[in-house]
């Protein structure tokens, strides 16, 4: 389906655009911003993780010098309606504010809102508002939370956020015939957050004059923030204008700041003045957003003699925090990679979610794909030590092979493409794997704990959002857009826009790579707007930065719209040119960029094809009239709205995949577990900048190695979070990362117009990939590797659990051969 | 993060500092490096009302190498100890300095400022109580002179009166034939160790004439391991001797549970890393060089 | 707290500009640089002295903008990343970042250069440990290290070559 221009740029090593203000410091980050007149917002959050709210006292506050004015839940509450649930009945019925009404249910709930002329004097005045709570006891965790025993919402009746089953194939029948049957008690996907290192930060301006709202901030989903912003401060959608620049990263996280966007907002309408609200490492940790925490209940596996899985059934539980926000899409998000990269064909999961009081969940980097795709390779790798096959092996027999692509899952997502068998062996290759056993094998000899692993994971890009209908059957959501306005301006410059907010993805070189192939021209000459802008007018409903999707969506908009652009210009300069447009040839002439005459020699240069439409436009005939040379074009993906009682359908445009392999060694005395040799591979289909998607991979190798040993949100039994900063947290750093190899092959996709792929995720692919490491360290030592996170102090402890017989028995095995 | 708002005064000399702590009271603290109190004033966990600047004092910031004494001033800056050729004679300063959190923090943080703090997970006084060490403390009474056994008194508790400051730090100079190792464990370099040990060895041939063996962050203070000591005093420096030595400071340690790891762990832990130091502190007092840095996760 | 707000006067230099200014005592240098003095490449990422987004140089030592009060550096010469092109070239450090995509978003790419500063002053050539231990101390979200690492080794490279010729 690859479209005929020729590639002088897509595919090539081009340096990014962004890098010129970005490295001189001059880039424009939200809290760069200033506006006449801005006053500065702090939060006062609960302490505790669940409390009722008795009484508020600001007035010790508003007292104080320089502050402007507060702002309860208990004042918002006539202004505004609740905020949209995704999620049907009875969770429909809760009701989320963005400051707490009555009852706190998470500690670091935003409470107050304090507002004065500077950050300091606000938090001054923070530090004498007088809050009243009663504690509640808490809910830590979505097993305990589901028995209902005591309710957040009590408007709910339940703590049951969403529950479905998704049950493909002859499961029963599978079990009956299985020669081996594992059993595994539990297994625990951790919660943590790529925390990117800006903060989010909201400055908001409510106009009186014209009631329109105006934000600069870093939100990285805005036509998603607008929607829920209209409804919940009753406005028209068209007057709330958001605005981004550069971002410092969100990896999904940023996506759900609209809470606050929404109280900066109503207390810029009380102030009658502009709001900044920048938000502090700590506030980041307890209330931004954390990934989704995921437990593995009572799974199954059927097995054939050879090891082939052929059935699985599980009971997933997922802990969302104290509101669901943009859950429960996560509920069924996951089931974009059903049978992650395996064939099995047989499958129940019984899926619920479960609020807790802790810190809300939100996308993050791998967003609810990565929880199950690190449970099924769990589950392979377990089956693997369990039934004493070679967990590459293994690997190989359950892979989907090449020659299946594309693939329809049990669940009726089409995989586009892939070579699982093929990157495995690029990754041995890369790291030396038969040299490494070697290796092993003496250093078991020598009592060493050294284990090699594998994961193979897949980064699921452009979402058909009909699924969310599987979750909620009243959502008015399917498919999925981009928009890309390109246009030649009146003096003929080239200009872009689209509606995505890049975080460091390098959107602005890449959209000029697509954009210079189609014209012809270097990509130098052509301007790519920063940031996202509603009234740049190129948004739809699901324009932003999430989701491993520019490639394919963003992309084909800008090369949708280029296109068109170019069909104008074909059609403006055969009639200057007094020629066919079939003999045209776009190409660099003496005064810039034309379009040329192969016949007659004649040409035109942009500014000339622009002047005709914008400033000389008498001589342009009328038939000619509907060429605007500013050319918007709406990319829509080929999907369908899925089969909802049976939650079957395509959900995703495109699969890239990843499979690393890591060496790993227990320290026998300090139980650190040190990573000796880490290989990366990568098929992300065609490659539109290698360098750009070589920096995607090291990044979320980066985050998922932090995930994996390092990077963990602790609370303790009453729900205090324990990991509030960064010197708890611990986001790693330079001297914890080990150099990583990075190879790559390209099965070009066949569902996008270049044959790329989104990328990006990374699939978490080094959590999974540590984990199947340490399980072949310490398998022989009868440690089952049950959790995603594992530090030195989790390893000493399972394995003095072991050594005292204290350790629960997980894993069971049923033979029937 | 925005501290309170305070009085801030700038001290021309230490005489002066140590009048303006008489005259300012309970609510003056000095501001020597700053990297534990800044941070600590802007999550507002400390409010004091006065600062005493101790940065534009000249003359306390030195390294000077005296009567088979080095002498530290108490400005000097973690990065000037990791940079000296003094003190890289005795390699557990070394070890100390260049391994205190990271380049920005060393390039300000003060080895008087560290010892005066008294944190539990500080390095300094965990590496200083294996050595000679004095500190010399001003205060409106004059100076007295501290050994750091009894100048380290409780977590964030010092023999420091409230308008008294630390002046100097002098270290006595190991022997030739006494090596030291001071070695980590940390999730990175910004934060605190997870565990430390800190061993001095003063050896005859393969046998250990004296032994101070002090571990960090695995209680109030630092805690120095005496039976651990003994049991290398003396002795062969082999395995039997090391194994009574890591089972005894592993007894002697008291760690508190906390986002660093577990109490039991860290018992564990401390013990691994007393054996792995003993060995660097035994090769160096027999005159090999060893580098050394610090176990990150 | 004190009644009236306290200033302080103090003098400083700021890529080789002088300015004379009254602050607060509890201003932090960051804050100074971005909200007095409009030098908003130097960012926040933490309250905890753990990312060093902040990074400058204070007299050609690198430190964390944000744990040091801005009356602390009266009379010193601070470097930012505004500083460190001349005339419009970018600095042999800047040129190797972009050479090696050693940045993402961009946050913490100041304080990473300005670590890299430090580093390069003192150690021409750093092998891979030692550009690790010097900048421990800087977090990146995006690029996993690698990149920049690279980077930092080109720019070595680059400014060695170039004082070795300037010095034929």
């Amino acid at each position: 389906m690859t479209l005929g221009e020729p590639r002088r740029w897509v595919g090539h090593a081009l340096p990014r655009k962004e890098e010129n203000r970005l490295l001189r410091g001059r880039g424009k980050f939200a809290d760069d911003i200033k506006l006449r007149d801005m006053l500065y917002l702090r939060f006062i959050r609960s302490p505790y993780a669940h409390a009722n709210i008795l009484s508020i006292d600001v007035s010790a506050a508003e007292a104080v010098p320089g502050v402007i004015c507060t702002l309860t839940g208990a004042e918002i509450v006539p202004l505004t309606q609740p905020f949209i649930e995704i999620g049907p009945d009875p969770f429909a019925k809760i009701k989320d504010y963005p400051l707490a009404v009555s009852k706190a249910r998470y500690q670091g709930e935003p409470v107050v809102a304090v507002v004065a002329t500077s950050p300091a004097i606000a938090d001054d005045a923070a530090e004498v508002v007088q809050i009243e709570y009663e504690a509640l006891d808490p809910l830590g965790d979505g097993e305990q939370a589901l028995q209902d025993k005591s309710l957040l919402h009590e408007e709910a009746g339940t703590n049951r956020v969403w529950n479905g089953v998704f049950e493909y194939g002859d499961v029963d029948r599978a079990f009956k015939d299985a020669a081996y049957i594992v059993n595994i008690d539990r297994l625990h996907f951790h919660r943590f957050s790529s925390t990117p290192l800006e903060n989010n930060v909201v400055i908001a301006e409510w106009n009186p004059k014209d009631e329109r709202i105006y934000y600069s901030c870093n939100n990285s989903f805005p036509s998603f923030a607008i929607q829920f912003l209209a409804a919940h401060l009753n406005v028209h959608i068209d007057r709330i204008r958001v605005e981004t620049s550069d971002i410092g990263g969100s990896f999904g996280i940023k996506i759900t700041s609209y809470p606050q966007m929404a109280v900066c907002a109503l207390a810029s309408k009380k102030a009658g003045r502009p709001i900044k609200w920048v938000e502090t490492r700590s506030e980041h940790m307890t209330s931004s957003a954390h990934g989704n925490e995921r437990t593995f209940r009572d799974t199954r596996v059927a097995l054939a003699k050879d090891g082939v899985i052929t059935a699985i059934t599980s009971r997933h539980i997922d802990d969302c925090g104290a509101y669901p926000r943009y859950e429960p899409l996560g509920c069924v998000i996951w089931s974009q990679v059903f049978p992650g990269v395996y064939r099995f064909k047989n499958a129940r999961i019984d899926f619920m979610q479960a609020v807790t009081n802790k810190c809300p969940v939100g996308p993050n980097r791998g967003y609810s794909r990565m929880q199950h795709l690190w449970f099924l390779e769990r589950v392979v790798d377990i089956c693997a030590h369990e039934l004493g096959i070679a967990p590459d092996e293994m690997r190989l027999r359950n892979y989907v092979r090449p020659e299946e692509f594309p693939y329809t899952t049990p669940n009726g997502c089409v995989y586009d493409s892939g070579n699982y068998p093929k990157m495995l062996q690029v990754a041995k290759d890369l790291i030396g794997w038969d040299e490494w056993k070697k290796k092993q094998a003496a250093a078991r000899k020598e009592g060493r704990l050294l284990g090699i692993g594998i994961g193979t994971t897949l980064d699921s890009g452009t979402n058909n959002f009909g699924q969310s209908q599987i979750v909620n059957p009243g959502l008015p959501y399917s498919g999925n857009s981009q928009g890309a306005n390109c246009k030649l301006d009146i003096y003929g410059e080239v200009v872009v826009a689209v509606g995505s907010c890049p975080q460091g993805q390098g959107h602005e070189t890449t959209a000029a790579q697509v954009v210079a192939d189609v014209l012809n021209i270097h990509p130098d000459l052509v301007t790519v707007r920063t940031g996202f802008d509603t009234e740049r007018n190129v948004h739809t409903g699901f324009s932003g930065t999430y989701a491993s999707q520019f490639a394919v969506s963003g992309l084909s908009a800008v090369h949708g719209a280029a296109q068109k652009l170019k069909a104008e210009m074909k059609r403006l300069a055969a009639f200057t040119l007094q020629t066919k447009e079939d003999d045209l040839e776009f190409s660099m002439g003496a005064q810039g960029p034309e379009v040329r005459a192969r016949g007659n020699g004649k040409s035109i240069n942009y500014w000339g094809l622009a002047n005709l439409v914008n400033a000389n436009t008498a001589a342009l005939p009328p038939e000619l009239y509907e060429v605007t040379l500013n050319c918007r074009y709406i990319w829509r993906a080929p999907f369908k709205v899925p089969d909802k009682q049976k939650k079957y359908g395509n959900l995703t445009l495109t699969y890239a995949s990843q499979l690393h392999i890591c060496v790993v060694e227990v320290d026998r005395e300090t139980f650190i577990p040190r990573i000796l040799d880490y290989g990366a591979v990568d098929d992300c289909g065609t490659v539109i900048n290698p360098p750009i998607v070589e920096g995607q991979v090291y990044g979320a190798t980066a985050h998922g190695i932090g995930a994996a040993l390092m990077e963990n949100c602790v609370y303790d039994a009453v729900g205090n979070m324990l990991t509030s900063t960064f010197s708890d947290y611990t986001p790693i750093t330079a001297v914890n990362m080990p150099a990583v190899k990075y190879g790559h092959i390209e099965t070009p996709s066949p569902h996008s117009y270049s044959g790329a792929k989104g990328m990006g995720e990374g699939g978490a692919a080094p959590i999974h990939t540590i984990s199947a490491a340490l399980q072949d360290a310490l398998f022989a030592s009868g440690i089952v590797i049950a959790d995603s996170f594992n530090n030195a102090d989790s390893l000493f402890r399972a394995m003095v659990a072991k050594e005292i017989g204290q350790a629960q028995k997980l894993v069971r095995v049923e033979r029937r051969v | 993060m925005y501290p309170r708002a305070f009085h801030y005064h700038r001290a021309g000399s230490l005489k002066e500092a140590v009048a303006m702590l008489s005259q300012l009271g309970g609510e003056a603290k000095l501001l020597a490096g700053g990297q534990s109190l800044i941070p600590l004033m802007k999550l507002r966990f400390a409010n004091p009302g006065h600062l005493i600047d101790l940065n534009f004092i000249s003359g306390t910031s030195f390294i000077k190498e005296e009567d088979g004494r080095l002498r530290f001033g108490a400005m000097t800056r973690h990065a000037e100890i990791e940079d000296s050729s003094a003190a890289k004679k005795i390699p557990i300063l070394h070890d100390c300095a260049a391994g205190i959190a990271d380049v920005q923090v060393r390039n300000r943080g003060t080895i008087g400022g560290s010892l005066a703090e008294a944190d539990p997970s500080g390095d300094w006084a965990t590496v200083l109580m294996t050595l000679h060490t004095e500190l010399h403390c001003l205060g409106n009474q004059g100076e007295r002179t501290v050994p750091i056994e009894e100048f380290i008194k409780d977590a964030y508790t010092t023999a420091l009166a409230h308008d008294e400051l630390v002046r100097e730090i002098t270290v006595r100079k190991p022997s030739p034939n006494s090596g030291g190792a001071y070695l980590a464990f940390k999730r990175c370099a910004p934060v605190y160790p997870t565990a430390s040990a800190a061993v001095q060895l003063t050896m005859e041939g393969e046998t250990c004439r004296e032994a101070r063996i002090v571990l960090g962050c695995v209680g109030l203070t630092p805690i120095r391991a005496k039976q651990a000591e003994s049991a290398l005093r003396g002795a062969a420096v082999n395995e039997k001797s090391v194994s009574a030595a890591v089972e005894a400071a592993r007894t002697a340690s008291d760690p508190q549970p906390d986002m660093r790891g577990s109490a039991e762990y860290k018992h564990t832990l401390v013990g691994a890393l007393v054996k792995r130091a003993i060995d660097v502190a035994r090769r160096r007092a027999l005159g090999e060089k060893v580098e050394l840095s610090h176990i990150y996760a | 707290m004190p009644d009236a707000v306290e200033t302080i006067p103090i003098r400083l230099k700021v890529n080789g500009k002088s300015h004379s200014l009254t602050v607060e005592p509890r201003l932090l240098l960051v804050e100074l640089l971005r909200e007095h003095l409009d030098l908003t490449g130097t960012h926040v990422g933490c309250d905890t002295t753990y990312c060093g987004a902040c990074t400058v140089l204070i007299n050609g030592a690198a430190v964390k903008s944000c744990t040091v009060f801005a009356v602390q550096a009266d009379g010193a010469e601070i470097l930012t990343v505004e500083g460190l092109e001349t005339d419009g070239q970018l600095h042999p450090i800047q040129r190797a970042f972009a050479e090696c995509y050693g940045l993402q978003c961009g946050y913490c790419t100041p304080g990473l250069m300005l670590a890299t500063h430090q580093l390069l002053a003192r150690n021409k050539r750093p092998d891979e440990k030692a550009i690790r231990k010097a900048i421990a101390g800087n977090t990146c979200r995006c690029t996993g290290y690698q990149n920049i690492i690279k980077a930092i080794q080109a720019a070595a490279r680059n400014m060695d070559g170039v004082q070795q010729r300037s010095s034929v």
